[in-house]
């Protein structure tokens, strides 16, 4: 671990769109076998799963050879630990929405370290370095103390870095969440000539924010805003809400054009790495990690244009074995370099979650005949 | 798609093709004779360019042969029906008649099933309506179109209609269900408790199969006799390849007995290279992305479950062998995922089976033992016992039930002059 860090430290110092894949996938390689060397020694369950792995790992040769965790196996009421008890400072949770476990990430002090180093390093390639105001649409509750943080309130707290202020504008009210309309429209009009960095939940921000201020026909005139936002489309599209309708109608309440409105995609359990759109509207990795999509077939990577399960790779994290996870969502390959806004290096585009199995045959048993009784 | 497959939008359609099915039923009568006829006919037909490459196309052109059919129909209904004859019983005169129209709600994972489940109707005499599962419409239709070109004089076709509706729409379930005298359900316990739920009438026999899982097991001289390990192992491998072991008859667990002497490391890699040979023979063409998914997260929460674990996979999600120890049956992951689980004896793991088993595959050296383990088992609720690579093979009683008899009517005549 001593040795580790500053090897990381190191992938953290590069520019992260600045390597060309090459480059990328040496540095990458060696020092994610060494993280699993180093995970497989800390903890025994997963060294008897490495050791299981089909392919030898020390000659791996692509981060694509190296063995990668389902992310389920981080769900559980146990968090999946390679550090001390008393080393965990804080306890990260999957939102979990579908009323599954969620996840549940450690993290000591070295990770935590980094994963605000990892999303500061991305967010400011997007949004310049400067502190400026930061507007977070939601309750100050979602990132509230105690040891266990959700997926909102660490996507909330991942951006303090760039905040010179923070104010939130949401607050419950008697039919759930609504606007703290004076607390909004004082900070929209003290900051309305300077630099404003907004986070919301994409759910949130259009449902509690963008829709009752358009309904109001209200226009905060902050044209100098950079708006963020995550955590999935599955509600909006339910409403059939697409990304070009949620674009616009941001940007309208904020009187900014609809390139300022930045989704990006992330998951609790990559600590340290977000994927913002860039103006093609796609997604890039940035060099301390990677993004493969296997075909369900094969569990190759799919070639560029085609859609495959997603795994996301990160050398930041040596608290948990997060360094190589499947997920459960699927992307398409854009181009494996040479995306037209200059970033290096893989672009992707997020394409949802793996759809649940469609054929429920005769040998699906739900529940056993003993519980059943 | 041909005429025989019907895109249903209405209730109306769903009543207006079992009026003709009911039309076709009092206009005339069909033996298991003549039925058997047509199906000889038809599966000649099957191996032709179109029907070649379904997946179980084989088995069912096995099926329709008269040689296959013909002890079963003469076990299930009399020697007599054969020829639609009285047949004596005493003093009194019984025959098979049909129960009517039958519905048919096949499962969809096996491609085949749709025209399986309706050839048991058919042998009884009735007129089958049959709901296509979704992603079978193409594949039933092919099938169907070689029994429209065989049946020329129309015997079978005009009692059959296949339908083809999504599976969320209810009111299309329920308007089947409700013009049926008899339905053949298969599939899993979610469809099939939906099914159950439908309003038939007061009459109408349900005959239900599924969801069951399968278990495989192996004595410890069977698997430790090297001159017969490759082969029980390629015959392991030919049950789990089969319908990429999503069916109720797939194995998923391999017991197997501990031999002094013998690591069963020997014959996990005899195993492996069976595997290997068989999916070489038969490499899967496509997968359901979940399917993927479970497969990876099955392997990596049985290593990281106990260390004691082990597992061997390829990089690609072929197939996997999880090895460990103990009774329990773990939640299957299906998608050729075979766990082995060491016993000290078969006893142990027969024992606390709970009726969720359909099939036992054994391997057993001697008879008498065998005989003692299929009584345990079959009293555990256990529906078929039969030998390692013969698993899926499609023989009454299936689940503990016949295949024929339940769709028919016996009538018993006793003569007023006798």
């Amino acid at each position: 671990m001593d040795e580790l860090g500053p090897r990381i430290d190191q992938m953290l110092a590069i520019p992260p769109y600045s390597l060309p894949p090459e480059a990328r996938q040496a540095a990458l390689v060696e020092l994610l076998r060494d993280e699993l060397e180093y995970a497989a020694e800390k903890n025994a369950a997963y060294r008897n799963y490495l050791q299981h792995w089909p392919t030898e790992i020390r000659s791996a040769e692509r981060v694509a050879d190296l063995p990668y965790l389902p992310v389920s196996c981080l769900k559980g009421d146990v968090p999946f630990s390679l550090v001390e008890p008393r080393e965990i400072k804080r306890t990260l949770t999957s939102s979990s929405t579908t009323g599954q476990t969620p996840s549940r990430i450690v993290l000591d002090s070295p990770t935590a370290r980094r994963m605000t180093k990892g999303v500061v390093s991305i967010a400011q390639d997007f949004i310049g370095s400067a502190r400026r105001p930061y507007l977070v649409v939601d309750v100050p509750g979602a990132v509230a103390g105690g040891p266990e943080l959700g997926a909102r309130g660490a996507a909330i707290q991942g951006l303090q870095p760039f905040a010179s202020e923070v104010a939130y504008c949401l607050k419950n009210g008697s039919g759930g969440l609504e606007i703290d309309r004076e607390k909004l429209l004082q900070f929209a009009e003290a900051r309305r000539k300077s630099q404003v960095l907004v986070y919301g939940f994409t759910y949130i921000l259009w449902k509690h924010f963008v829709m009752p201020l358009r309904a109001q026909n209200l226009c905060l005139d902050m044209p100098d805003v950079h708006i963020l936002h995550s955590g999935g489309w599955k509600l909006l599209q339910e409403e059939a809400v697409d990304k070009k309708t949620f674009n616009e109608g941001v940007a309208s309440v904020f009187g900014c054009p609809a390139g300022r409105v930045i989704d990006f995609y992330g998951m609790v359990e990559n600590v340290g790495v977000i994927y913002p759109d860039c103006a093609e509207l796609n997604k890039h990795v940035p060099v301390f990690a990677d993004v493969i999509a296997r075909d369900p077939l094969t569990l190759k990577p799919v070639r560029e244009g085609q859609t495959g399960i997603v795994q996301v790779s990160s050398v930041l994290p040596t608290s948990f074995p997060g360094q190589l996870l499947l997920t459960e969502d699927l992307a398409q390959v854009v181009a494996y370099d040479g995306c037209r806004c200059g970033r290096r290096g893989v672009c992707f585009r997020f394409m949802g979650r793996v759809p649940k199995a469609e054929v429920r045959g005769c040998g699906n048993i739900e529940r056993s005949r003993q519980q059943a009784r | 798609m041909n005429n025989l497959i019907l895109d249903i939008d209405q209730p109306e359609q769903v009543s207006a093709a079992a009026a003709e099915l009911r039309a076709s039923l009092t206009a005339s009568e069909v033996t298991p004779h003549g039925v058997l006829e047509v199906f000889e006919a038809w599966a000649a037909t099957l191996g032709e360019r179109e029907t070649t490459d379904i997946p179980g196309v084989q088995f069912l052109r096995m099926w329709l042969r008269r040689g296959t059919l013909e002890p079963i129909l003469t076990r299930e209904l009399g020697c007599a029906a054969l020829e639609g004859n009285w047949m004596a019983d005493g003093r009194a005169m019984l025959k098979v008649f049909p129960l009517g129209v039958v519905g048919h709600w096949p499962a969809g994972n096996i491609e085949i099933q749709p025209v399986l489940s309706m050839t048991c109707a058919l042998l009884g005499g009735n007129a089958c309506l049959v709901r296509v599962p979704g992603g079978l419409e193409d594949i039933s239709g092919r099938l169907i179109g070689k029994l429209v070109q065989t049946d020329t004089r129309g015997v079978l076709t005009t009692r059959i209609r296949m339908l083809a509706f999504p599976h969320v729409r209810r009111d299309l379930h329920e308007a089947m269900a409700r013009v049926v005298d008899g339905a053949m359900v298969w599939g899993g316990e979610e469809s099939v408790m939906q099914v159950r739920s439908l309003p038939f009438p007061h009459w109408a026999r349900l005959e239900i199969f599924g969801p069951r899982i399968s278990i495989a097991a192996m004595d410890a001289d069977s698997w430790s006799n090297a001159q017969e390990c490759e082969s029980w192992c390629r015959r392991i491998a030919r049950d789990v390849w089969q319908f990429d072991q999503q069916a109720c008859s797939s194995p998923q667990v391999l017991f197997l007995e501990k031999k002094a002497g013998h690591p069963c490391e020997e014959f996990v890699e005899t195993l492996k290279a069976a595997f290997e040979s068989e999916n070489r023979m038969h490499p899967r063409q496509t997968i359901q992305a979940s399917l993927t998914s479970a497969i990876c997260g099955a392997r990596a929460s049985w290593l990281l479950d106990d260390v004691a674990h082990r597992a061997i996979f390829p990089p690609e999600p072929d197939w996997t062998i999880l090895i460990g120890r103990g009774s329990e049956i773990p939640k299957p992951t299906q998608g050729k995922t075979l766990t082995i689980l060491e016993v000290d004896d078969l006893t142990d793991a027969l024992k606390d089976l709970d009726g969720d088993v359909q099939t036992l595959g054994l391997a057993v050296a001697d008879a008498a033992r065998e005989e003692m383990l299929a009584s345990l088992a079959a009293r555990r609720g256990v529906d078929r016992i039969v030998k390692l690579g013969r698993m899926h093979v499609f023989a009454p009683p299936w689940d503990g039930a016949d295949l024929i008899r339940p769709m028919v009517r016996m009538v018993r005549h006793v003569p007023s002059r006798v």
